[in-house]
């Protein structure tokens, strides 16, 4: 095969079809699992914060079931092992046909395929998400709460009034990253079969064998999605959030004390 | 292909696990072809040592040239942590046979892409390190006639890559589980294995894909303690 | 003093100017230092002393003038011939700056075996006799972190001594010292003074200027506002910026930020 390019091997027929429905699973799944993502964070980061230490062991144990396997053996897991574990009549819901759940190009929200991709991909997200913010927390200076507590504030809302809109600012950037690399790691559901763009292209080019088109129109969708999500999550952020890199906090969160010579 | 229904929790049978115990951790090492957890390690291992080198290098391009050269490295690393991993699997996959025109091992693309991959964040690491340091070190360094080079190389550097350590040993972490997705392209690594158990049997997945999470859990946990350790023993 | 006003010059400052954008610091210094002399430079904070002595070694580039050292003209000096001149002007840091990576012995050692191609074994028998001058013959093996705050500054004065400079410059040497280190500080300062090298010394120590220096250059926004002998620059002669400055130095309330 050559490496002259012929785009209409992509860009018309059925390829073209293929990938528009990609594309709208891709921004499907994207979503749900950011949704789900949220809610989970939300209530890890609870746990994780709380006054009380078997919720905090019980949370450091979740983070690290799930930061230290790979997302894919993770969606494996869900699909081939967890899936067969609901009771026989919500499996057999999920597999009928649901005329009412399908979006525009054919694309189906309920599916064990589905299903799995969005709960595996927000599980996985969550402990990130909760773990970055969790790092905004600890990156403030204990400063900040002791003065909170010494004004009278409890636990919590020390927490919720001076901490957390602090730790959610500085965070916000990184954050933000999660959610992109959610947008991108979605591209694994390929691997139970959810016909995402990644399932797209390959589906392409096992079809015509216009391989370096196929590649390139999705390395170019990712990409495009990725900036335009990034600037409308950058948009709606608190403003002073701007600037601050996942890296740049983590060499601040470096061991203090190296090469600084404090007396 | 689904979890069959009427087996539970309860019917764990653990002797899929040890009938491919083998298998699973070495693949066919006896023929001279390493798979499962062992390539798993191997693949880590050097796309972690290509990605070390290639983003220090970077790191210090990028320090040395501001301008042109620094955001062009700054340009491809945000292209290259832009696009799926998998993508980069593919191009090179595809791409690597083709332009060398020959055999090309089927794990040689993965490690390159996972290396390339890394590369950029070992870079963007390595150069907030040298940014982090206080300005104080470089000047001290130039105030006794070193040139910038020298500087970089006996004082900057070596502070720097102790700094970063933690930040590298997370990288590794990543790299490991990242190791997984030459499951797309086939390579007999501890996932792909795992799956071609699964299909094979059919009515293990519980049993082979929590020992394989177990299995991958396990080395991460291991490479992050021996991170930990080599971080406090050079200090 | 009497023989140095004989002694040739060592630093000229020739019109000197710096600015940061529009923001002038050094807005026109004419001053000669000559070989063994030394000199305290004081002034309130943002006066200009620290970049006037970073201007020296090339920290900082001029913006106009020139600073000639022994009589060779250093404006636009870069690369190798700025290095050659580094190596001739010892600088000590407020903060010390030394190698974190590094035991105090590797640091001393460090630029005489990278520069001046000195063996390992050279530079380290003569980094013990620096820290043996500096009262620390036995902290050799120590890092920085394991180091207090006046050892450090005396290891980087030994740093400092260790490229055999001709010319020591130190930029508030004492600044960052918990008070009761600032002594162990000085008192090598004092021996190093009386040695005879040419030092230049931004500090607010006013005893060591009094004791030890001999002329006192007063800075206030970039300029020279006094420049003369401690015995008149303390004395009843002195000028008023000066005793302004002296007297708000004295007194706790209106003390001036580092």
């Amino acid at each position: 095969m050559g490496f002259h390019l012929d785009w209409s091997g992509v860009l018309a027929g059925a390829p073209l079809h293929w990938l528009v429905t990609g594309l709208v699973t891709t921004l499907a799944v994207t979503l749900a699992a950011s949704l789900l993502a949220t809610v989970l964070a939300v209530g890890l980061l609870g746990l994780r914060v709380a006054d009380n230490r078997l919720a905090r062991g019980a949370a450091r144990t979740i983070v690290a079931l799930f930061r230290d396997t790979p997302l894919l053996v993770q969606i494996l897991f869900w699909y081939f092992a967890a899936f067969g574990l609901l009771p026989g009549g919500v499996r057999d819901w999920i597999n009928a046909d649901h005329p009412w759940a399908v979006l525009p190009a054919n694309v189906p929200l309920i599916s064990p395929e589905f299903l799995a991709a969005t709960w595996g991909l927000g599980v996985f997200s969550a402990v990130f998400i909760a773990e970055e913010i969790r790092a905004g927390l600890q990156a403030l200076s204990p400063g900040q709460r002791e003065a909170a507590l010494s004004q009278g504030f409890g636990h919590w809302s020390a927490l919720y009034h001076v901490l957390l809109p602090q730790a959610l600012a500085n965070a916000y950037q990184p954050t933000v990253g999660q959610y992109l690399n959610l947008m991108k790691l979605s591209s694994l559901a390929t691997a139970i079969g959810l016909a995402e763009i990644t399932y797209q292209v390959r589906q392409i080019e096992s079809f015509n064998a216009h391989a370096v088109e196929a590649f390139a129109a999705g390395t170019l969708l990712y990409l495009l999605l990725g900036v335009v999500l990034g600037r409308l999550l950058l948009a709606i952020g608190p403003s002073g959030a701007g600037g601050r890199t996942s890296e740049e906090r983590q060499a601040d969160a470096r061991p203090a004390g190296e090469g600084r010579h404090g007396l | 292909m689904r979890g069959r229904p009427g087996r539970g929790v309860m019917d764990f049978d653990p002797g899929v696990i040890t009938r491919n115990l083998s298998y699973l951790l070495w693949g066919r090492l006896a023929e001279g072809d390493p798979g499962g957890l062992l390539l798993t390690i191997l693949m880590a291992v050097s796309a972690g040592a290509l990605a070390l080198v290639a983003g220090v290098g970077f790191a210090l391009a990028a320090w040395r040239c501001p301008g042109t050269i620094r955001r062009l490295l700054f340009l491809s690393a945000d292209l290259i942590r832009g696009i799926p991993l998998i993508f980069i699997i593919f191009w090179l996959y595809f791409l690597l046979p083709a332009l060398l025109g020959g055999d090309v091992p089927g794990a040689a693309p993965v490690i390159l892409a996972l290396a390339w991959f890394s590369s950029a964040a070992v870079m963007y690491s390595t150069l907030a390190g040298l940014e982090a340091l206080p300005k104080g070190q470089r000047e001290a360094a130039l105030a006794s006639g070193l040139s910038e080079g020298q500087a970089l190389r006996w004082v900057l550097l070596p502070q720097t890559l102790r700094n970063v350590m933690p930040s590298y040993v997370a990288l590794l972490v990543s790299l490991v589980k990242d190791t997984s997705l030459a499951f797309i392209v086939n390579v007999t690594e501890l996932s792909t294995l795992a799956g071609q158990v699964n299909n094979r049997t059919q009515l293990y997945p519980m049993e082979i894909f929590l020992f394989t999470a177990a299995l991958y859990f396990l080395l991460c946990r291991a490479v992050s303690l021996a991170g930990g350790r080599l971080a406090r023993l050079r200090h | 003093m009497t023989q140095d006003t004989l002694s040739p010059p060592l630093i000229e400052f020739r019109s000197v100017h710096k600015h940061y954008g529009t923001v002038p610091v050094i807005r026109g210094i004419d001053l000669t230092i000559r070989r063994g002399e030394v000199v305290v430079i004081c002034g309130p904070s943002g006066s200009g002393k620290s970049t006037l002595i970073r201007l020296v070694n090339g920290l900082e580039r001029l913006s106009a003038g020139d600073i000639l050292i022994d009589g060779q003209s250093t404006a636009g000096l870069d690369g190798a011939a700025l290095r050659r001149l580094r190596t001739r002007i010892g600088f000590v840091f407020q903060q010390f700056n030394l190698y974190g990576h590094l035991t105090a012995a590797a640091n001393i050692a460090l630029a005489p075996r990278k520069v001046l191609g000195l063996t390992d074994a050279e530079a380290f028998r003569a980094a013990a006799t620096l820290l043996e001058r500096v009262g620390l013959g036995d902290k050799g093996d120590r890092y920085p972190s394991q180091l207090s705050g006046g050892q450090q500054q005396r290891v980087a004065i030994a740093r400092a001594l260790a490229m055999r400079p001709e010319i020591l410059l130190f930029d508030e040497p004492t600044s960052a010292l918990d008070p009761e280190m600032i002594g162990e500080v000085l008192a090598v300062m004092r021996s190093l003074a009386e040695s005879k090298i040419t030092m230049v010394v931004v500090t607010h120590e006013m005893g060591f200027a009094r004791e030890l220096a001999d002329r006192v250059v007063f800075l206030d926004e970039g300029v020279v506002l006094d420049d003369a002998p401690p015995e008149r620059f303390f004395g009843a002669t002195g000028h008023p910026r000066a005793k302004r400055f002296l007297s708000q130095l004295l007194s706790p309330l209106h003390q001036v930020g580092g």
